[in-house]
């Protein structure tokens, strides 16, 4: 049977049974036309004629049955005489049937697991319909400036304009993250929610599961007072309950109205899929509506909106950026403050909610063809060699006249069962890694826990599994049939496998084994070593025996200054008095949590720098004993004082970066400083503190400028996070840290419980798995290029017995055989070695964003794995060295 | 379909070599070859229809026949039979071993008393 005519019966029995069924039926009713023709003719009527003719004919669905039969059944039999012998043979070879097949099983394992969580967080289609409309038009900062982040919010008027004066967006709503304090529902707790503008879930286009989302009404100053549960929040807080339509709520000591509920798993905006930039909750508990204020601009107004939009049918983002820059450029024209910042950056939601997991998934997804390519070239090896010891078989049988195709067909049979016995184990693996990456994962990643296998998943391995099975199935096969019947057979078929060109083609896949396994280890030595940089880097604050939460104090409550002092004073010397403490004190923001509060800073002894020089720092509120707290030393001077009070001079503390940036090799105490947007007196520098890392151990840490919170009136002094360090574990004081809490206010809610070495430790879970995976990845590289090795060299010693044996018998030395056979298997390796290097020194530039305190080219790295590979490759060498050592000279030359 | 005396019944395994036989005379629908074997066969052999069609599909994906849609001297729609060179050169091999079969079995029968 030709190729062609096995597809086609293949595809018409396996896809289009339905097509053959309709040519079957118009064949026959063809024929019984004919015969009913020819029958009138010999003079029976019509109806008569018909029904002799379908009676000759016999019974119909029998035929057809025997015709598909006809059709198929040919190729199928023979498929599987051939899978049976295909059996047969690897049964009768049990080792390499084992490490083809275990090869096999790691790669299309490892690529299956991988490919799964790309699919998960990169490829499947996002829960919103027309999700491909939705996008987030995020602000750019002004050229040249660089604060630290890529993206920035919008201000209020900024989006009211864009709401009006856009053409490509159907709907455009903005949004601020914002926490609640539910009282009068069971115990005080605080929520995570969103302010959310009207336009907001008509973008996303999501309806919620009960009652309805805000009118513009509602998305008005005064009549803001209504709000959306989520499905989490609705069941836990209030029981499910169906009539919660229309009830009132208690929020930060205002009545709300529920007027709707969210389908369950909706949570947006989750953290992980918003940029750094903007701070949001793990998960958004309820959404009431943003109302703003639709008047001119207010002096020092600060909103930090973030925009949502759903594009208009048939608008693309390239449409919808130029709408943006057009309505940026009107902005810029009309505005005398901000030049330079409207500029946008229209962004999908499907790369935003990706987001920079894009890149690690990527270079894994790379690491991981890396090892495909590893373990393929390993089995073709393996099966190269096998096809040339099977070359009497083939020879005999082509003697007896089966023809090429058929022995090609035979052997493509033979490795597509080999590649479905390592695809069925490797899918069992991928199931086995996805459970794991699910366990140790990091949070972070969005999207992760929904890594499964799914059809598409499932599709990707049986592909992979065809693919390796036919692709390297396929150059053994063809060499097998290609052979040249007069010449094997004079050669008795036996061993002409030492051809040159073969042992050429051995050869270079062994050196090609080695230096991508060489790549991919020297990426998995740079994140290593990045990853006991980042451990060893100093935070600038001690993460051990240090526990932080969150106090809001309701305004209500604490309408002034005099208050809020006075309850954080009271809640700290609660605090502090409790066994195990050793210091408690309360900050904006705590270090690594992601939040920062960049300003513009003056000095009173320089004249006043504008553009790109505008001196920056993090303007961070504290309490006397937070340094202690948190473990930030003060290198000179001194800290906060209670005598640091509204009364007392203003002081400040800064850190080193700011003294060193500012007053290189001078005292910078008793030099003054202050915001520059506000019209606060300055302060008087009065001690300097270690630098603090604040966003990620990987950055140089930012000037900072620390003022005492008795000092300052703020806003956000009513939302602040306390500080407690403690002699003991910290984690046996989880419960007498509420008590203390509410011992000065009952109704105070604590929230985001949590040890600063767990804060630390989050913002490490993307390398530490990035580095697990790698390293996985690498180990395996090694194994594979290990076997290959050993594989390739024992087979040329099985090759060279007799040449050996010769050696041998005329005069030899075992050692110096020895060293024969190492030495052909080191210069090998080495030529491996050699083209790995140059790949790696290539390959590991474009990670240098993953690396921190290590250079991509690091020599030591390096040098460091390419000995590591030497090592290996000769250990491999070694075991078929020894045996070559022990071949008997007699033994050999009787063999021929 | 009753068989009348002066038809036979072909032999196992000679309706494909038939088959052959009657497309390489020029391309047939599945019903013209009916016709044909009977016409070539002086109306001595008969071809059971419901056998005729499985036969077909066989060659076809065999590669000795290739099928084609076409329209019929009664101006219907037909799937036309002819030979492929593969299905030529099986058809010359088969005809050969059934002439040498023939004539073998003709010679045995043909043995006189004093030939053994």
């Amino acid at each position: 049977m030709n190729l062609l005519g096995v597809l086609r019966t293949f595809a018409a029995n396996v896809m289009h049974n339905s097509h053959i069924d309709d040519e079957m039926d118009e064949e026959l009713r063809s024929h019984l036309e004919n015969r009913t023709e020819d029958l009138e003719r010999s003079g029976l009527s019509h109806a008569e004629a018909a029904r002799r003719a379908r009676m000759e004919f016999g019974g119909y669905q029998k035929f057809k049955e025997e015709c598909r039969e006809a059709a198929s059944v040919h190729f199928f039999d023979t498929l599987l005489q051939d899978i049976r012998y295909g059996l047969r043979t690897l049964r009768k070879s049990p080792g390499f049937t084992a490490v083809a097949v275990l090869t096999l099983a790691l790669g299309i394992g490892a690529s299956t697991a991988v490919f799964s969580l790309v699919n998960a967080v990169l490829l499947k289609p996002l829960p919103f319909p027309h999700a491909e409309q939705i996008v987030f038009p995020w602000r750019l900062p002004r050229k040249g400036l660089n604060l630290g982040f890529d993206i920035y919010p919008w201000g209020r008027v900024d989006f009211l304009f864009f709401a009006q004066e856009t053409k490509t967006f159907e709907d455009l709503g903005a949004f601020l993250s914002g926490t609640f304090d539910l009282t009068g529902s069971g115990d005080p707790v605080q929520l995570n929610g969103l302010r959310a503008s009207a336009g907001f879930f008509p973008s996303l286009g999501v309806s919620p599961a009960l009652g309805r989302t805000f009118t513009d009404e509602e998305d008005r100053p005064g009549n803001e007072h209504v709000v959306i549960l989520s499905d989490a929040l609705w069941r836990e807080r209030f029981g499910g309950d169906q009539s919660i339509l229309g009830r009132a709520i208690e929020l930060n000591g205002a009545a709300y109205t529920v007027i709707g509920v969210m389908p369950p798993g909706f949570a947006f905006p989750r953290a992980n899929e918003m940029p750094d930039s903007f701070t949001f909750a793990p998960q958004v508990q309820l959404w009431v509506p943003l109302a703003l204020n639709r008047g001119p601009k207010i002096l020092n107004e600060s909103d930090e909106l973030a925009v949502i939009g759903r594009l208009k049918p048939g608008v693309t983002i390239s449409q919808a950026q130029a709408d943006m820059d057009v309505m940026g450029k009107r902005l810029e024209r009309d505005r005398k403050n901000g030049q330079g910042w409207f500029r946008s950056n229209v962004t999908p939601l499907a790369r935003q909610v990706a987001g920079d997991t894009r890149q690690p998934l990527l270079l894994i997804l790379a690491a991981v063809g890396v090892v495909v390519l590893i373990a393929c070239s390993n089995v073709a090896s393996l099966l190269l060699t096998r096809s040339l010891n099977r070359k009497r078989e083939m020879t005999v049988r082509a003697a007896l006249g089966a023809r090429a195709s058929r022995l090609i067909r035979q052997l493509l049979t033979e490795s597509v069962v080999l590649a479905g016995m390592g695809g069925v184990l490797g899918i069992l693996l991928a199931k086995l890694a996805i459970y794991f990456v699910k366990i140790f994962g990091p949070s972070s990643i969005p999207r992760l826990n929904e890594a499964s296998l799914d059809i598409r998943v499932f599709l990707f391995a049986l592909g992979v599994t065809l693919l390796t099975g036919i692709l390297f199935g396929l150059a053994p096969a063809l060499g097998a049939a290609r052979q040249n019947l007069v010449e094997s057979l004079k050669d008795g078929g036996r061993r002409s496998g030492s051809s040159r060109a073969s042992q050429n083609a051995r050869n270079s896949l062994l050196v090609s084994q080695i230096a991508l396994a060489l790549v991919l280890v020297i990426a998995t030595g740079l994140l290593t070593r990045t990853f006991y940089r980042l451990l060893k880097v100093d935070p600038g604050f001690q993460t051990e025996h240090a526990l932080t939460f969150q106090l809001t104090l309701p305004a209500s409550k604490y309408p002034d200054q005099a208050h809020i002092v006075s309850v954080y004073r009271q809640v700290l010397h609660h605090l502090q008095g409790l066994p195990g403490v050793e210091a408690a004190g309360v900050t904006e923001t705590v270090p690594m949590d992601g939040v920062t509060e960049s300003t513009a800073i003056r000095f009173s002894d320089r004249p006043r720098a504008n553009g790109p020089e505008t001196p920056m720092a993090n303007y961070t509120m504290v309490s006397p004993g937070y340094f202690a707290a948190a473990g930030t030393p003060i290198l000179r001077g001194r800290g906060f004082l209670e005598s640091d009070t509204a009364n007392s001079m203003p002081v400040s503390v800064i850190s080193e970066a700011l003294a060193r940036k500012y007053w290189p090799g001078q005292d910078p105490i008793g030099k003054r400083i202050a915001p520059r947007s506000l019209s606060f007196p300055e302060e008087t520098i009065v001690g300097i503190a270690a630098d603090v890392k604040r966003l990620s151990l990987r950055e140089s840490p930012p000037p900072e400028m620390y003022v005492p919170y008795t000092q300052k009136i703020w806003p956000s002094l009513l939302e602040m996070n306390v500080v407690v360090r403690t002699v003991q574990d910290p984690a046996s004081l989880t419960a007498s840290l509420p008590a203390a809490v509410h011992s000065v206010d009952p109704d105070l809610p604590i929230a985001n419980l949590r040890t600063l070495n767990s804060i630390v430790e989050d913002s490490m879970t993307v390398p530490r798995f990035a580095m697990l995976l790698l390293g996985a990845f690498g180990g395996l590289a090694l194994v594979l290029a290990a076997v290959g090795m050993y594989g390739v060299i024992s087979y040329n010693v099985t090759q060279r017995t007799q040449e050996i044996g010769i050696r041998m018998a005329l005069g030899a030395q075992r050692g110096s055989v020895f060293q024969m056979v190492l030495g052909q298997g080191a210069r090998l390796a080495a030529f491996g070695i050699a083209i790995g290097l140059a790949a790696a020194f290539a390959a590991t530039r474009l990670m240098r964003s993953f690396l921190y305190g290590v250079d991509s080219g690091d020599p030591l790295t390096f040098a460091a794995v390419a000995l590591l590979l030497a090592l290996v490759a000769l250990l491999a060498c070694y075991i078929p060295a020894r045996r070559a050592m022990r071949v008997d000279p007699m033994v050999a030359l009787r063999y021929e | 379909m009753t068989t009348p005396q002066s038809q036979a019944q072909i032999l196992p395994g000679t309706l494909d070599l038939l088959i052959l036989k009657a497309v390489s005379l020029g391309p047939l629908h599945g019903y013209g070859v009916l016709l044909r074997i009977e016409q070539i066969s002086r109306r001595a052999l008969l071809i059971e229809q419901g056998a005729l069609y499985p036969a077909l599909f066989r060659l076809v994906h065999q590669g000795l026949l290739r099928a084609n849609w076409g329209t019929s001297e009664n101006n219907r729609r037909a799937k036309f039979y002819e030979l492929t060179a593969a299905g030529r050169k099986r058809l010359r091999e088969e005809a050969d071993g059934w002439n040498r079969l023939v004539a073998a079995i003709a010679s045995a029968l043909g043995a006189q008393p004093e030939e053994v």
